[in-house]
C-alpha cells in the first residue's frame, strides 16, 4: 500500500535525517546518490519487515517510522502480557491479552503521520516464499533461536544468483540484561545465523537423574516438579506457563520437595523463571541494540554511510564495553556452505548415540532428527509408521549401515533446511 | 485464638503471599537485574532532564518504563516542526507550537501511571543566574547539547559540592556523539563481578579439613564414593600431598600434573564423574587465595586512612574489611554461595553447611573490626561482594580539555575516540563564535588543533569524524537519539541503584561502523 508522502509531510519534518541524506560523509560510499532520489526510495518504495513487535520489535517500529520508511510491515505470533509494560512502550495496561502485532502497528500510525504498518498476528512459518520476496530488508528482534534459524535459512534459500532483487538483508538484534548484540547479514555472501551458532550460551539441562535423586539446587526442585511430578499428577493436561495457578502449584510441590531435602532458596520467581526459561530484559538495552539494528537498515537503504562489518556486541555490566567485528563465514555451515560437515565417530556408534551426538553438539543443535542415506532411510521421527518401522536401526551399528566417508543427510521439522554429514570412523 | 491457624491455611496462604502483587509481575524481567533494593533506589530518585529533544525523551523513556520516581523536563522552547519530525514524544504537527516540555511530559508520562513527570518551562539561563540551588534538589542531572556556556556554569556549580548531583554531559551530531558522567566519587557494594569468590581450598578452614579427613574413602559404600563432592576430594588430595611434600602444595608443572593423575588415580569406577570435576578444579589448589589485588588497591584509598565516625558507612565497612584480612588467613571473608557439583543430596548440603557455619563465624568476626553501628542488611551485602567492590573517581566536565598530559595520553591511547571527543568540542566551540553558520571541515578543524597541546597533531582519524560533524551538525538523528537514550539510561541506573559499574571517563559512539569507545 503506497502512502502519498506529500500529504502527510510537513516542512521542515525531515530537517534532521536530510542532513546525512543530502550530502555524503568522509566515509560514504562514492555510490550514493545524495537527495531526492535517495529521499524518494527511502520514503516512497521502500519496505521492510520487522519480525517481533516485542521488547525489539516496538523500538525497531518507532525508529524506522521516524527515520522515514513508510512501508513497514511487522509479525508476531504472541500477546501482551502484564510483565511486558516494563520495556515494550508501546503497550499500555489496556491493551494485557491483545495481540502485540495489531497493538503496536496502531500505535506507531497514530504517533507518526504517514507511515503504514501492517501486522500480522501469527507465525513467521505460516509465510511462503512470494511473501518474503516482496521485502526490500528484514530485521529480526527475536528472543528465539529457533524462529531465528528458521528465518535465516529461509532468506538464504531465497537467494537466486540471477536475481540481485532476491538478496535480502538480514539484521538481527538480541539482548539479555545489559548485554546485547546487532548483527547484519548478507545471506549467502556474510557470515549467517547458522554459522555463528556455537556462539550461542549452552542452555542450563539438568541430568535427569540429578532432578530423579539427588536435588542439590531450589532448581532441581523446580524442575522435579514441573518435569516430573506435573505429567504423573496432571496427566495429559498441559502445562501452561502463563497460568498462575500452574506455577503456584509447581511452587507448592517444589517447595515441599525442597523442605524433605533440606534445600533453600525455592521462591515463586524462581519457580517462574526456571520454568518459562526467563531472560532478565530491560528497555535501555532493548534501546540500544534496536537502534544499531536500525541505524544499519538505514545506511543498507539509503547508502548515506558504510554498514557495520558484520557484528556489534555490547556488555553494559561494567562500564560500556563493546565489540565490533567480523565474524567469519563457515564453508560447512548448513545453511550457506555448500559443503558437507565432517564427523568423525567411532565404529561401535549407534545410530541412536549419533542422534544424541547431534542434540548435543553446540553448532547443530538440532532437537529431534531424522537421518537418512542417499540410499535408505536410518531413522526417521514421524510419521509414525515410518517411525516404528525404522526404530530397529536405532541401536544398530552406524558403520553397518553407512560406509566410511558415506553421506547422511540430517533433517528435522523445525528447521527449513537439511544438513549434510560426511561419517568417518575412528 | 485469631493468630492459630492449622497447616492446612497456614499452607495454602504461603503460596497466595508467594503470588507476585501486579507491580512486581509488571517489573519482573527488571527485578531479576537489581532486585527489590534497586528498584527502590529508582522509585526514590527525581531525574532533572534540561531541553526535550529527540535525545532526552529516548533517555527518559528508559528510565519512565522501569519505574524511576520523578522527572523533570527543563526546557522553555515551543515545539518546532523540526522537532516533530524526530521526537516520538510529540505528536508530530498537532504538537507544533505548544511547550516542548509539557509536551513530552505528557506522553512520557503514559507509559507508566506511577511516575511522576513535572514540565518546567523556565529559562536555564536564568535558573542558573537568579537560583543554581534549583539544580540540587535532584538525584541526577542530563543535558544534551547544551550550550558550551551554560553548560560550563551548571558543571561548576554541581562540582563545587560533592553532595550535589551527578552531572550526564551528551553530545551528538549526526553519526557520532559522546557522553560523560561527571561525579566525585561512586562507591559500589554490589557489582555483579562476575568473577566467583575464592571457595579457599588451598586454605581448608579447621571444620572443612577436618569433615575431609573424617571419611574413610577406601571403605566407602561405592555409590556414596561416587558422590564426594569434588571440593572434599580436593581437600583430602591436597592435605595428603602436603604431609609428603614437606607442607607445600604443588607447584612445577610436573608437581601438578602428578597431582591432578593422583585425583584421578582416586576412582574406583572408571565414570566417577566427582573425581573428574576434582581433576579440573585441581588449579584450586595451586591458586593461591588472598586478597584480590583490586581490593586491596582499595586500602590505599586516603578516605580510610582519614577514616572519621562521619565517614560514609562503606568506608567504614572497608575499613573493617582490611583490618579483617591483617589477620591470618589473610582472605576476604567466606563466602556462603556454593556453586553446583556432582554429589548426593546429603554430602552436598553438609557442605554447605559448614560453609555457611564458618562463613557466619568469619561476618561475626568481622563485625568486630567495626567503630559505628551499621544496618545488619548492608553489612550482610557488603561481606557477599566482598570480592567485587569498587571505588570510582570521577573528575570535573571539560578536565580532559583542561589537561594537556591527560589529553595527550588519549591521543596516544586512543585516537579514533579522541577524534570523536575533539570534533564535539570544536563543533561547540565554534556555534559559540558563529552561532548560525554552518561549520565548516576546515574551520572545525582550526578549531579542534586549537584545543590540543602544543606539539600535539591531531590524529589520523580525526578527517573522518570531523567531516561527519560538518555533514549533520545540527543532526539529532533518531537512531543516534534512541542508541544514547539506552546507553545514557543503563549509566544512570547504575549510578541511582549503585549496582552494576558505570563508565568514570568519557564514552565515545560512532555510528557509522557501529562501534563505542571510552577515552
Amino acid at each position: 500500500m503506497a502512502t502519498s508522502s506529500q500529504s502527510t509531510d510537513w516542512q521542515g519534518r525531515y530537517y534532521h535525517i536530510d542532513q546525512v541524506l543530502d550530502k555524503p560523509g568522509p566515509r560514504t560510499d562514492p555510490g550514493f546518490l545524495a537527495g531526492d532520489g535517495v529521499k524518494d526510495f527511502l520514503r516512497n518504495q521502500a519496505k521492510i519487515l520487522v519480525i517481533g513487535a516485542g521488547g525489539l520489535g516496538c523500538e525497531i517500529l518507532a525508529n524506522l517510522a521516524l527515520t522515514g520508511f513508510k512501508d513497514i510491515h511487522v509479525i508476531d505470533m504472541d500477546t501482551i502480557d502484564i510483565s511486558n509494560l516494563n520495556r515494550q512502550f508501546l503497550f499500555r495496561p489496556k491493551d494485557v491479552g491483545k495481540p502485540k502485532a495489531t497493538v503496536a502497528a496502531e500505535f506507531i500510525m497514530n504517533r507518526v503521520p504517514g507511515v503504514t504498518v501492517t501486522p500480522y498476528f501469527g507465525k513467521i512459518q505460516d509465510k511462503d516464499d512470494d511473501y518474503y520476496m516482496q521485502f526490500n530488508l528484514v530485521i529480526c528482534g527475536l528472543d528465539s533461536v529457533e524462529a531465528r534459524r528458521w528465518m535465516n535459512a529461509t532468506l538464504v534459500n531465497l537467494v537466486d544468483p540471477e536475481n540481485p532483487e532476491s538478496l535480502k538483508p538480514l539484521i538481527d538484534g538480541g539482548t539479555e540484561g545489559f548485554k546485547g548484540q546487532a548483527r547484519v547479514i548478507l545471506p549467502t555472501i556474510t557470515s549467517c545465523y547458522e554459522c555463528s551458532l556455537d556462539m550461542l550460551n549452552k542452555p542450563t539441562a539438568f541430568p535427569i537423574c540429578t532432578i530423579a535423586n539427588t536435588p542439590r539446587l531450589p532448581e532441581h526442585c523446580i524442575e522435579w516438579a514441573s518435569v516430573l511430578e506435573w505429567p504423573r499428577v496432571q496427566g495429559d493436561k498441559k502445562l501452561d506457563t502463563d497460568d498462575p495457578e500452574h506455577i503456584g502449584w509447581l511452587y507448592t510441590i517444589a517447595s515441599a520437595r525442597a523442605n524433605d531435602f533440606n534445600i533453600e532458596g525455592v521462591t515463586w520467581s524462581l519457580t517462574q523463571g526456571v520454568v518459562k526459561n526467563i531472560i532478565p530484559a530491560i528497555a535501555s538495552t532493548n534501546a540500544i541494540i534496536s537502534a544499531a539494528c536500525c541505524n544499519e537498515a538505514f545506511k543498507i537503504a539509503t547508502s548515506s554511510a558504510a554498514y557495520l562489518n558484520n557484528y556489534f556486541m555490547l556488555i553494559g555490566t561494567d562500564g560500556v564495553y563493546s565489540y565490533t567485528f567480523e565474524h567469519e563465514k563457515r564453508d560447512d555451515c548448513p545453511v550457506c556452505g555448500g559443503e558437507s560437515l565432517e564427523l568423525s565417530i567411532s565404529s561401535d556408534f549407534t545410530v541412536e548415540q549419533l542422534i544424541e551426538l547431534l542434540v548435543e553438539k553446540q553448532d547443530i543443535q538440532i532437537k529431534k532428527p531424522s537421518l537418512s542415506t542417499p540410499t535408505s532411510q536410518l531413522y526417521l521421527q514421524a510419521p509414525p509408521q515410518l517411525e516404528e518401522a525404522t526404530r530397529p536401526n536405532l541401536t544398530k551399528r552406524v558403520s553397518e549401515l553407512v560406509p566410511p566417508e558415506g553421506e547422511v543427510t540430517v533433517t528435522a521439522s523445525t528447521l527449513p533446511f537439511s544438513l549434510s554429514l560426511r561419517i568417518s570412523y575412528t | 485464638m485469631a493468630d492459630s491457624q492449622d497447616i492446612q491455611t497456614a499452607t495454602t496462604s504461603i503460596v497466595t503471599d508467594a503470588q507476585p502483587d501486579s507491580k512486581t509481575r509488571r517489573y519482573d524481567r527488571q527485578l531479576r537485574l537489581w532486585a527489590a533494593s534497586g528498584q527502590s533506589a529508582l522509585e526514590d530518585a527525581h531525574i532533572l532532564v534540561i531541553s526535550g529533544t529527540a535525545t532526552s525523551t529516548s533517555i527518559l523513556k528508559n528510565l519512565v518504563l522501569p519505574g524511576i520516581g520523578k522527572f523533570t523536563i527543563l526546557d522553555h522552547a515551543k515545539v518546532t516542526p523540526e522537532d516533530a519530525g524526530n521526537n516520538f514524544f510529540l505528536e508530530g504537527p498537532s504538537s507544533v507550537g505548544k511547550s516542548r516540555a509539557e509536551e513530552a511530559v505528557r506522553l512520557l508520562g503514559e507509559l507508566n501511571e506511577s511516575v511522576i513527570g513535572t514540565a518546567d518551562t523556565s529559562n536555564v539561563e536564568e535558573l542558573l543566574e537568579k537560583n543554581p540551588a534549583y539544580f540540587s534538589s535532584f538525584t541526577v542531572v542530563i543535558v544534551h547539547n547544551l550550550e558550551p556556556k551554560l553548560l560550563d556554569k551548571l558543571s561548576t556549580f554541581l562540582w563545587s559540592d560533592d553532595s550535589l548531583p551527578p552531572l550526564f554531559v551528551i553530545r551528538s551530531a549526526g553519526f557520532l556523539a559522546e557522553f560523560y558522567i561527571q561525579f566525585h566519587e561512586h562507591t559500589i557494594i554490589e557489582s555483579h563481578s562476575e568473577t566467583a569468590p575464592s571457595l579457599r581450598i588451598d586454605k581448608a578452614f579447621p571444620a572443612l579439613l577436618e569433615y575431609s579427613l573424617s571419611l574413610d574413602f577406601t571403605k566407602m559404600d561405592p555409590t556414596d564414593h561416587g558422590h564426594i563432592p569434588y571440593v572434599i576430594i580436593l581437600v583430602r588430595a591436597l592435605e595428603d600431598w602436603k604431609n609428603s611434600h614437606q607442607g607445600k602444595p604443588p607447584q612445577t608443572y610436573a608437581e601438578k600434573k602428578e597431582f591432578k593423575a593422583g585425583v584421578l588415580a582416586m576412582k574406583i569406577k572408571a565414570d566417577e564423574e566427582n573425581f573428574d570435576e576434582a581433576e579440573s578444579q585441581a588449579y584450586r589448589c595451586w591458586a593461591d587465595t588472598g586478597v584480590p589485588s583490586d581490593i586491596a588497591a582499595l586500602f590505599q584509598d586516603p578516605q580510610l586512612a582519614a577514616l572519621k565516625p562521619a565517614s560514609p558507612p562503606f568506608y567504614h565497612l572497608l575499613s573493617a574489611l582490611q583490618k579483617f584480612t591483617l589477620e591470618p588467613p589473610h582472605t576476604l571473608p567466606l563466602t556462603s554461595t556454593l556453586p553446583d557439583m556432582k554429589a548426593s543430596t546429603n554430602s552436598y548440603i553438609h557442605l554447605q553447611k559448614l560453609y555457611k557455619t564458618r562463613a557466619e563465624e568469619e561476618k561475626t568476626h568481622f563485625k568486630s573490626f567495626l567503630t559505628v553501628p551499621i544496618d545488619d542488611a548492608l553489612v550482610d551485602s557488603f561481606v557477599k561482594n566482598a570480592h567485587g567492590l569498587k571505588i570510582l573517581r570521577g573528575k570535573k566536565w571539560g578536565a580532559l580539555d583542561a589537561d594537556p598530559t591527560s589529553l595527550g595520553n588519549a591521543l596516544t591511547s586512543s585516537p579514533k575516540q579522541t577524534a570523536i571527543h575533539l570534533s564535539l568540542s570544536a563543533l561547540s566551540s565554534l556555534n559559540v563564535k558563529q552561532p548560525g553558520i554552518a561549520p565548516t571541515i576546515e574551520a572545525l578543524t582550526t578549531e579542534a588543533q586549537a584545543l590540543l597541546p602544543a606539539g600535539n597533531a591531531l590524529p589520523d582519524d580525526f578527517p573522518d569524524a570531523v567531516g561527519e560533524i560538518a555533514r549533520a551538525p545540527t543532526a539529532d538523528l533518531p537512531n543516534t537519539a534512541a542508541l544514547l537514550g539506552g546507553l545514557v539510561a543503563q549509566e544512570v541506573i547504575k549510578v541511582i541503584t549503585k549496582q552494576y559499574v558505570p563508565i568514570a571517563s568519557c564514552c565515545t559512539i560512532d555510528l557509522v561502523e557501529t562501534w563505542t569507545g571510552v577515552i
